[in-house]
Protein backbone atom coordinates (compact mmCIF):
# COMPACT_ATOMS: atom_id res chain seq x y z
CA UNK A 1 0.00 0.00 0.00
CA UNK A 2 2.73 2.44 0.94
CA UNK A 3 4.39 1.74 -2.41
CA UNK A 4 1.23 2.93 -4.11
CA UNK A 5 1.28 6.09 -2.00
CA UNK A 6 4.86 6.71 -3.15
CA UNK A 7 3.80 6.15 -6.74
CA UNK A 8 0.93 8.60 -6.44
CA UNK A 9 3.31 11.18 -4.98
CA UNK A 10 5.62 10.63 -7.96
CA UNK A 11 2.65 11.11 -10.30
CA UNK A 12 1.59 14.31 -8.57
CA UNK A 13 5.17 15.57 -8.80
CA UNK A 14 5.22 14.97 -12.54
CA UNK A 15 1.80 16.62 -12.81
CA UNK A 16 2.96 19.76 -11.02
CA UNK A 17 6.37 19.92 -12.66
CA UNK A 18 5.36 19.18 -16.25
CA UNK A 19 1.61 19.35 -16.94
CA UNK A 20 0.84 22.30 -14.70
CA UNK A 21 3.92 24.33 -15.71
CA UNK A 22 3.32 23.51 -19.35
CA UNK A 23 -0.33 24.58 -19.20
CA UNK A 24 0.25 27.75 -17.18
CA UNK A 25 3.17 28.94 -19.34
CA UNK A 26 1.31 28.10 -22.55
CA UNK A 27 -1.70 30.12 -21.39
CA UNK A 28 0.52 33.01 -20.23
CA UNK A 29 1.98 33.16 -23.74
CA UNK A 30 -1.26 32.47 -25.60
CA UNK A 31 -3.60 34.94 -23.92
CA UNK A 32 -1.83 38.23 -24.82
CA UNK A 33 -1.20 36.99 -28.36
CA UNK A 34 -4.85 35.92 -28.64
CA UNK A 35 -6.00 39.40 -27.59
CA UNK A 36 -3.94 40.92 -30.41
CA UNK A 37 -5.18 38.30 -32.87
CA UNK A 38 -8.80 38.84 -31.82
CA UNK A 39 -8.49 42.55 -32.59
CA UNK A 40 -6.89 41.60 -35.91
CA UNK A 41 -9.80 39.23 -36.66
CA UNK A 42 -12.11 42.25 -36.40
CA UNK A 43 -9.86 44.44 -38.53
CA UNK A 44 -10.99 45.65 -41.97
CA UNK A 45 -7.49 45.55 -43.47
CA UNK A 46 -7.21 42.41 -45.64
CA UNK A 47 -3.47 42.07 -44.88
CA UNK A 48 -4.28 41.83 -41.19
CA UNK A 49 -7.57 39.96 -41.35
CA UNK A 50 -6.75 37.13 -43.78
CA UNK A 51 -3.43 35.85 -42.37
CA UNK A 52 -4.78 35.79 -38.82
CA UNK A 53 -8.05 34.18 -39.89
CA UNK A 54 -6.11 31.55 -41.83
CA UNK A 55 -3.89 30.89 -38.80
CA UNK A 56 -6.89 30.40 -36.52
CA UNK A 57 -8.69 28.18 -39.01
CA UNK A 58 -5.68 25.95 -39.74
CA UNK A 59 -4.61 25.55 -36.12
CA UNK A 60 -8.15 24.79 -34.96
CA UNK A 61 -8.50 22.15 -37.67
CA UNK A 62 -5.26 20.27 -36.91
CA UNK A 63 -4.73 17.82 -34.07
CA UNK A 64 -2.48 19.07 -31.27
CA UNK A 65 -0.35 15.97 -31.84
CA UNK A 66 0.40 17.09 -35.40
CA UNK A 67 1.38 20.56 -34.17
CA UNK A 68 3.68 18.90 -31.63
CA UNK A 69 5.33 16.96 -34.49
CA UNK A 70 5.90 20.24 -36.31
CA UNK A 71 7.38 21.85 -33.22
CA UNK A 72 9.52 18.90 -32.16
CA UNK A 73 10.65 17.28 -35.41
CA UNK A 74 9.96 19.45 -38.46
CA UNK A 75 10.58 22.95 -37.11
CA UNK A 76 14.06 22.18 -35.71
CA UNK A 77 14.92 20.44 -39.00
CA UNK A 78 14.11 23.61 -40.92
CA UNK A 79 15.86 25.99 -38.52
CA UNK A 80 18.73 23.65 -37.66
CA UNK A 81 18.34 24.41 -33.94
CA UNK A 82 17.34 21.31 -31.94
CA UNK A 83 14.55 21.90 -29.42
CA UNK A 84 13.96 19.99 -26.20
CA UNK A 85 10.73 18.02 -26.01
CA UNK A 86 9.46 20.32 -23.27
CA UNK A 87 10.10 23.51 -25.25
CA UNK A 88 8.53 21.99 -28.35
CA UNK A 89 5.46 20.93 -26.37
CA UNK A 90 5.21 24.41 -24.89
CA UNK A 91 5.43 26.07 -28.30
CA UNK A 92 2.87 23.67 -29.76
CA UNK A 93 0.40 24.01 -26.89
CA UNK A 94 0.73 27.81 -26.88
CA UNK A 95 0.30 28.03 -30.67
CA UNK A 96 -2.75 25.74 -30.45
CA UNK A 97 -4.38 27.64 -27.60
CA UNK A 98 -3.78 30.99 -29.32
CA UNK A 99 -6.21 29.85 -32.02
CA UNK A 100 -8.90 28.85 -29.52
CA UNK A 101 -8.44 31.87 -27.25
CA UNK A 102 -8.57 34.21 -30.27
CA UNK A 103 -12.04 33.00 -31.15
CA UNK A 104 -13.21 33.28 -27.54
CA UNK A 105 -11.83 36.80 -27.10
CA UNK A 106 -13.27 37.84 -30.47
CA UNK A 107 -16.74 36.68 -29.38
CA UNK A 108 -16.24 38.61 -26.16
CA UNK A 109 -15.21 41.77 -28.01
CA UNK A 110 -18.27 41.51 -30.23
CA UNK A 111 -20.53 41.10 -27.21
CA UNK A 112 -19.54 44.52 -25.89
CA UNK A 113 -22.09 47.03 -27.10
CA UNK A 114 -20.93 49.47 -29.78
CA UNK A 115 -22.04 52.33 -27.51
CA UNK A 116 -19.08 51.60 -25.25
CA UNK A 117 -16.64 52.33 -28.06
CA UNK A 118 -18.54 55.44 -29.16
CA UNK A 119 -18.55 56.73 -25.60
CA UNK A 120 -14.82 56.07 -25.22
CA UNK A 121 -14.09 57.91 -28.47
CA UNK A 122 -16.39 60.75 -27.44
CA UNK A 123 -14.40 61.42 -24.27
CA UNK A 124 -11.28 61.76 -26.42
CA UNK A 125 -9.62 58.34 -26.33
CA UNK A 126 -7.85 57.14 -29.46
CA UNK A 127 -9.34 53.96 -31.05
CA UNK A 128 -6.40 51.89 -29.74
CA UNK A 129 -6.92 53.28 -26.25
CA UNK A 130 -10.65 52.60 -26.42
CA UNK A 131 -9.88 48.99 -27.27
CA UNK A 132 -7.17 48.55 -24.63
CA UNK A 133 -8.71 50.49 -21.76
CA UNK A 134 -12.46 50.16 -22.27
CA UNK A 135 -13.53 47.27 -24.50
CA UNK A 136 -10.89 44.60 -23.85
CA UNK A 137 -11.14 44.67 -20.01
CA UNK A 138 -14.92 44.27 -20.15
CA UNK A 139 -14.71 41.56 -22.82
CA UNK A 140 -12.12 39.58 -20.85
CA UNK A 141 -14.23 39.76 -17.69
CA UNK A 142 -17.23 38.51 -19.60
CA UNK A 143 -15.21 35.78 -21.32
CA UNK A 144 -13.45 34.61 -18.15
CA UNK A 145 -15.60 31.46 -17.71
CA UNK A 146 -15.05 30.34 -21.34
CA UNK A 147 -11.34 31.11 -21.12
CA UNK A 148 -11.07 29.03 -17.96
CA UNK A 149 -13.04 26.13 -19.50
CA UNK A 150 -10.65 26.19 -22.44
CA UNK A 151 -7.73 26.24 -19.98
CA UNK A 152 -9.06 23.07 -18.33
CA UNK A 153 -9.11 21.43 -21.77
CA UNK A 154 -5.54 22.67 -22.34
CA UNK A 155 -4.54 21.09 -19.03
CA UNK A 156 -5.99 17.75 -20.16
CA UNK A 157 -4.34 18.16 -23.56
CA UNK A 158 -0.95 18.71 -21.94
CA UNK A 159 -0.75 14.90 -21.52
CA UNK A 160 -0.25 14.70 -25.31
CA UNK A 161 3.26 16.08 -24.71
CA UNK A 162 4.15 12.58 -23.50
CA UNK A 163 3.96 11.36 -27.11
CA UNK A 164 7.00 13.46 -28.09
CA UNK A 165 8.86 12.38 -24.96
CA UNK A 166 8.05 14.80 -22.14
CA UNK A 167 8.07 12.79 -18.90
CA UNK A 168 4.77 14.22 -17.72
CA UNK A 169 2.27 12.47 -15.46
CA UNK A 170 1.10 10.18 -18.26
CA UNK A 171 4.59 9.08 -19.29
CA UNK A 172 5.48 8.62 -15.60
CA UNK A 173 2.44 6.37 -15.16
CA UNK A 174 3.54 4.26 -18.13
CA UNK A 175 7.05 3.94 -16.73
CA UNK A 176 6.00 3.02 -13.19
CA UNK A 177 3.28 0.68 -14.41
CA UNK A 178 5.73 -1.17 -16.63
CA UNK A 179 8.25 -1.41 -13.79
CA UNK A 180 5.89 -2.56 -11.07
CA UNK A 181 3.49 -4.55 -13.25
CA UNK A 182 0.30 -3.19 -11.79
CA UNK A 183 -1.39 -1.08 -14.40
CA UNK A 184 -4.86 -1.28 -12.85
CA UNK A 185 -3.95 0.68 -9.71
CA UNK A 186 -1.74 3.18 -11.52
CA UNK A 187 -4.04 4.05 -14.39
CA UNK A 188 -6.95 4.27 -11.97
CA UNK A 189 -4.93 6.67 -9.83
CA UNK A 190 -4.09 8.69 -12.94
CA UNK A 191 -7.74 8.91 -14.00
CA UNK A 192 -8.87 9.80 -10.47
CA UNK A 193 -6.27 12.57 -10.14
CA UNK A 194 -7.44 14.19 -13.37
CA UNK A 195 -11.10 13.70 -12.59
CA UNK A 196 -10.87 15.28 -9.13
CA UNK A 197 -8.88 18.29 -10.39
CA UNK A 198 -10.83 18.94 -13.56
CA UNK A 199 -14.24 18.31 -12.02
CA UNK A 200 -13.50 20.68 -9.12
CA UNK A 201 -12.20 23.33 -11.54
CA UNK A 202 -15.19 22.97 -13.85
CA UNK A 203 -17.58 23.41 -10.87
CA UNK A 204 -15.70 26.60 -9.95
CA UNK A 205 -16.03 27.83 -13.53
CA UNK A 206 -19.76 27.12 -13.44
CA UNK A 207 -20.14 29.17 -10.25
CA UNK A 208 -18.13 32.00 -11.79
CA UNK A 209 -20.28 31.82 -14.90
CA UNK A 210 -23.45 32.23 -12.85
CA UNK A 211 -21.93 35.30 -11.17
CA UNK A 212 -20.77 36.88 -14.43
CA UNK A 213 -24.20 36.24 -15.99
CA UNK A 214 -25.97 37.79 -13.03
CA UNK A 215 -23.72 40.87 -13.24
CA UNK A 216 -23.96 41.38 -16.99
CA UNK A 217 -27.68 40.59 -17.25
CA UNK A 218 -28.63 44.12 -16.16
CA UNK A 219 -25.87 45.85 -18.14
CA UNK A 220 -27.04 44.37 -21.47
CA UNK B 1 19.19 19.85 -44.57
CA UNK B 2 18.46 17.29 -47.26
CA UNK B 3 16.56 18.27 -50.37
CA UNK B 4 12.82 17.88 -50.49
CA UNK B 5 11.44 14.73 -52.09
CA UNK B 6 7.69 14.99 -52.40
CA UNK B 7 7.40 11.93 -54.64
CA UNK B 8 8.52 9.87 -51.64
CA UNK B 9 4.91 10.01 -50.48
CA UNK B 10 3.70 8.22 -53.61
CA UNK B 11 6.55 5.77 -54.23
CA UNK B 12 6.67 2.25 -52.82
CA UNK B 13 6.67 1.38 -50.01
CA UNK B 14 5.14 4.57 -48.65
CA UNK B 15 2.46 5.24 -51.27
CA UNK B 16 0.24 2.39 -50.14
CA UNK B 17 0.92 3.07 -46.48
CA UNK B 18 -0.20 6.67 -46.83
CA UNK B 19 -3.50 5.56 -48.39
CA UNK B 20 -4.03 2.84 -45.75
CA UNK B 21 -3.33 5.27 -42.93
CA UNK B 22 -5.71 7.90 -44.29
CA UNK B 23 -8.41 5.25 -44.74
CA UNK B 24 -7.86 4.11 -41.14
CA UNK B 25 -8.28 7.69 -39.91
CA UNK B 26 -11.53 7.97 -41.89
CA UNK B 27 -12.89 4.62 -40.67
CA UNK B 28 -11.93 5.27 -37.06
CA UNK B 29 -13.45 8.75 -37.02
CA UNK B 30 -16.63 8.02 -38.95
CA UNK B 31 -17.51 4.82 -37.04
CA UNK B 32 -16.81 6.58 -33.73
CA UNK B 33 -18.92 9.54 -34.82
CA UNK B 34 -21.98 7.37 -35.49
CA UNK B 35 -21.72 5.71 -32.07
CA UNK B 36 -20.92 9.01 -30.36
CA UNK B 37 -23.99 10.67 -31.82
CA UNK B 38 -26.24 7.86 -30.55
CA UNK B 39 -24.59 7.81 -27.12
CA UNK B 40 -24.60 11.59 -26.84
CA UNK B 41 -28.24 12.10 -27.78
CA UNK B 42 -29.46 9.33 -25.47
CA UNK B 43 -27.26 10.40 -22.55
CA UNK B 44 -28.20 14.04 -23.04
CA UNK B 45 -31.92 13.33 -23.05
CA UNK B 46 -31.61 10.95 -20.09
CA UNK B 47 -30.12 13.73 -17.97
CA UNK B 48 -33.66 15.04 -17.75
CA UNK B 49 -35.26 11.61 -17.19
CA UNK B 50 -38.11 11.42 -14.67
CA UNK B 51 -36.19 8.76 -12.71
CA UNK B 52 -33.47 10.02 -10.39
CA UNK B 53 -31.06 7.03 -10.70
CA UNK B 54 -31.17 7.33 -14.51
CA UNK B 55 -30.45 11.05 -14.28
CA UNK B 56 -27.56 10.44 -11.91
CA UNK B 57 -26.08 7.70 -14.09
CA UNK B 58 -26.23 9.90 -17.19
CA UNK B 59 -24.66 12.83 -15.33
CA UNK B 60 -21.91 10.62 -13.88
CA UNK B 61 -21.11 9.26 -17.36
CA UNK B 62 -20.84 12.73 -18.84
CA UNK B 63 -18.74 14.17 -16.00
CA UNK B 64 -16.30 11.24 -15.91
CA UNK B 65 -15.65 11.23 -19.64
CA UNK B 66 -15.39 15.00 -19.86
CA UNK B 67 -12.97 15.42 -16.98
CA UNK B 68 -10.40 12.73 -17.75
CA UNK B 69 -7.96 13.35 -20.64
CA UNK B 70 -8.69 11.33 -23.77
CA UNK B 71 -5.21 9.79 -23.70
CA UNK B 72 -5.84 8.44 -20.19
CA UNK B 73 -9.23 7.02 -21.22
CA UNK B 74 -7.65 5.42 -24.26
CA UNK B 75 -5.02 3.61 -22.21
CA UNK B 76 -7.56 2.66 -19.60
CA UNK B 77 -9.85 0.99 -22.12
CA UNK B 78 -7.09 -0.50 -24.26
CA UNK B 79 -4.78 -1.64 -21.51
CA UNK B 80 -6.61 -1.94 -18.18
CA UNK B 81 -10.08 -3.12 -19.22
CA UNK B 82 -8.88 -6.42 -20.78
CA UNK B 83 -7.15 -7.27 -17.47
CA UNK B 84 -10.58 -8.06 -16.10
CA UNK B 85 -10.78 -10.93 -18.61
CA UNK B 86 -9.14 -14.34 -18.26
CA UNK B 87 -5.84 -14.65 -20.13
CA UNK B 88 -6.94 -16.77 -23.15
CA UNK B 89 -9.84 -14.43 -23.85
CA UNK B 90 -7.52 -11.44 -23.53
CA UNK B 91 -5.11 -12.95 -26.06
CA UNK B 92 -7.95 -13.52 -28.53
CA UNK B 93 -9.00 -9.91 -28.03
CA UNK B 94 -5.54 -8.60 -28.89
CA UNK B 95 -5.26 -11.00 -31.82
CA UNK B 96 -8.42 -9.54 -33.33
CA UNK B 97 -7.32 -5.92 -33.52
CA UNK B 98 -8.32 -4.77 -30.06
CA UNK B 99 -6.39 -1.52 -30.61
CA UNK B 100 -8.81 -0.38 -33.33
CA UNK B 101 -11.90 -1.53 -31.42
CA UNK B 102 -10.80 0.09 -28.18
CA UNK B 103 -9.96 3.31 -30.03
CA UNK B 104 -13.49 3.35 -31.50
CA UNK B 105 -14.94 2.60 -28.05
CA UNK B 106 -12.98 5.38 -26.36
CA UNK B 107 -13.62 7.98 -29.05
CA UNK B 108 -17.35 7.16 -29.05
CA UNK B 109 -17.69 7.46 -25.28
CA UNK B 110 -15.54 10.61 -25.05
CA UNK B 111 -17.28 12.38 -27.93
CA UNK B 112 -20.65 11.05 -26.75
CA UNK B 113 -20.16 12.76 -23.39
CA UNK B 114 -19.37 16.04 -25.11
CA UNK B 115 -22.40 15.74 -27.41
CA UNK B 116 -24.55 15.03 -24.35
CA UNK B 117 -23.52 18.44 -22.99
CA UNK B 118 -24.59 20.12 -26.24
CA UNK B 119 -27.90 18.23 -26.10
CA UNK B 120 -28.43 19.39 -22.55
CA UNK B 121 -27.85 23.05 -23.37
CA UNK B 122 -30.19 22.56 -26.34
CA UNK B 123 -32.80 21.19 -23.94
CA UNK B 124 -32.37 24.24 -21.72
CA UNK B 125 -32.83 26.51 -24.71
CA UNK B 126 -35.98 24.69 -25.85
CA UNK B 127 -37.40 24.83 -22.33
CA UNK B 128 -39.62 22.37 -20.46
CA UNK B 129 -42.83 23.87 -21.89
CA UNK B 130 -42.50 21.99 -25.18
CA UNK B 131 -42.21 18.63 -23.47
CA UNK B 132 -45.05 19.41 -21.08
CA UNK B 133 -47.26 20.41 -23.99
CA UNK B 134 -46.37 17.18 -25.82
CA UNK B 135 -47.06 15.08 -22.74
CA UNK B 136 -50.37 16.85 -22.13
CA UNK B 137 -51.55 15.60 -25.51
CA UNK B 138 -51.09 12.07 -24.16
CA UNK B 139 -47.55 11.21 -25.27
CA UNK B 140 -45.37 9.32 -22.81
CA UNK B 141 -42.11 10.91 -21.64
CA UNK B 142 -40.11 8.80 -24.08
CA UNK B 143 -42.43 9.54 -27.00
CA UNK B 144 -42.42 13.26 -26.23
CA UNK B 145 -38.60 13.33 -26.09
CA UNK B 146 -38.28 11.27 -29.25
CA UNK B 147 -40.88 12.85 -31.50
CA UNK B 148 -41.10 16.42 -30.25
CA UNK B 149 -38.13 17.52 -28.16
CA UNK B 150 -35.24 15.68 -29.83
CA UNK B 151 -35.99 16.92 -33.38
CA UNK B 152 -36.01 20.49 -32.08
CA UNK B 153 -32.89 20.11 -29.96
CA UNK B 154 -30.90 18.41 -32.72
CA UNK B 155 -31.67 21.26 -35.11
CA UNK B 156 -30.57 23.79 -32.53
CA UNK B 157 -27.25 22.16 -31.76
CA UNK B 158 -25.99 21.62 -35.32
CA UNK B 159 -23.17 24.22 -34.88
CA UNK B 160 -22.03 22.48 -31.69
CA UNK B 161 -22.20 19.10 -33.40
CA UNK B 162 -20.09 20.45 -36.26
CA UNK B 163 -17.26 21.30 -33.91
CA UNK B 164 -17.51 17.88 -32.20
CA UNK B 165 -17.49 16.16 -35.60
CA UNK B 166 -14.29 18.02 -36.53
CA UNK B 167 -12.86 17.14 -33.12
CA UNK B 168 -13.42 13.40 -33.67
CA UNK B 169 -11.00 13.47 -36.59
CA UNK B 170 -8.48 15.43 -34.54
CA UNK B 171 -8.88 13.18 -31.50
CA UNK B 172 -8.49 10.04 -33.61
CA UNK B 173 -4.81 11.02 -33.95
CA UNK B 174 -4.25 9.85 -30.37
CA UNK B 175 -5.03 6.27 -31.44
CA UNK B 176 -1.43 6.09 -32.65
CA UNK B 177 -0.33 5.81 -29.01
CA UNK B 178 -1.96 2.37 -28.72
CA UNK B 179 -0.63 1.25 -32.09
CA UNK B 180 -3.40 2.03 -34.58
CA UNK B 181 -1.64 2.79 -37.85
CA UNK B 182 -3.49 5.96 -38.80
CA UNK B 183 -2.34 9.26 -40.24
CA UNK B 184 -0.34 10.51 -37.24
CA UNK B 185 1.31 7.14 -36.76
CA UNK B 186 2.31 7.14 -40.41
CA UNK B 187 3.59 10.71 -40.19
CA UNK B 188 5.90 9.81 -37.33
CA UNK B 189 7.04 6.56 -38.97
CA UNK B 190 7.71 8.31 -42.25
CA UNK B 191 9.68 11.02 -40.49
CA UNK B 192 11.71 8.68 -38.31
CA UNK B 193 12.50 6.26 -41.15
CA UNK B 194 13.30 8.67 -43.98
CA UNK B 195 14.05 11.86 -42.07
CA UNK B 196 11.90 13.71 -44.60
CA UNK B 197 10.04 15.46 -41.80
CA UNK B 198 8.77 18.36 -43.88
CA UNK B 199 7.03 16.08 -46.38
CA UNK B 200 5.77 13.79 -43.61
CA UNK B 201 4.23 16.47 -41.41
CA UNK B 202 2.86 18.34 -44.40
CA UNK B 203 0.96 15.31 -45.68
CA UNK B 204 -0.34 14.57 -42.17
CA UNK B 205 -1.50 18.13 -41.60
CA UNK B 206 -3.10 18.39 -45.04
CA UNK B 207 -5.07 15.18 -44.44
CA UNK B 208 -6.50 16.51 -41.18
CA UNK B 209 -7.26 19.91 -42.70
CA UNK B 210 -9.12 18.32 -45.61
CA UNK B 211 -11.11 16.17 -43.17
CA UNK B 212 -11.98 19.18 -41.03
CA UNK B 213 -13.01 21.34 -43.96
CA UNK B 214 -15.07 18.58 -45.58
CA UNK B 215 -16.89 18.01 -42.30
CA UNK B 216 -17.53 21.73 -41.89
CA UNK B 217 -18.88 21.92 -45.45
CA UNK B 218 -21.04 18.84 -44.99
CA UNK B 219 -22.46 20.09 -41.71
CA UNK B 220 -23.39 23.45 -43.17
CA UNK B 221 -25.39 21.50 -45.77
CA UNK B 222 -27.01 19.53 -42.94
CA UNK B 223 -27.86 22.79 -41.25
CA UNK B 224 -29.56 23.99 -44.43
CA UNK B 225 -31.45 20.71 -44.96
CA UNK B 226 -32.78 20.52 -41.43
CA UNK B 227 -33.64 24.19 -41.18
CA UNK B 228 -37.33 24.84 -40.59
CA UNK B 229 -38.25 28.39 -41.61
CA UNK B 230 -39.61 30.46 -38.78
CA UNK B 231 -39.04 27.77 -36.18
CA UNK B 232 -35.59 28.72 -34.97
CA UNK B 233 -33.40 31.69 -35.46
CA UNK B 234 -30.35 30.87 -37.55
CA UNK B 235 -27.30 30.37 -35.39
CA UNK B 236 -29.46 30.56 -32.28
CA UNK B 237 -27.76 27.50 -30.83
CA UNK B 238 -26.12 27.92 -27.45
Amino acid sequence: MSALVDDVIALLGALAWYNLCLTVSAIAIALPVACLFAVARLSRHPFVYYPITAYVNVLRSSPLLMIMFWAYYTGPMITGAPTSAYTAALIALAAFEVAYFTELVRTGLQSIAAGQRDAALAVGLRPSQAMRLVILPQALRRMLPSLLSQSIIAFQDSTIASVIGVTDIFATTNIISAREQRPIELYTALAVIFFVLCYALSRLVRMLEARVNARTAGAG
Amino acid sequence: MQSLDWLLLFRAPYGERVIDAVLTTLELSLISWVFALAIGVVAGLLREAPLRPVRLAATAFVEVFRNVPLLVQLFFIYFVLPRALPLPLRQTLFAFGWEFVSAVLTLSLYTGAKIAEHVRSGLNAVGVGVRQAAMSTGLTWIAAQRHVVAPLVLRMIVPGLTSEFVTVFKSSSLAMTIGVVETSYLTQQLGLQTFHWIEASTVGTVVYLLCAWSVAGFMSLVERWTYVPGLLRRGAAP
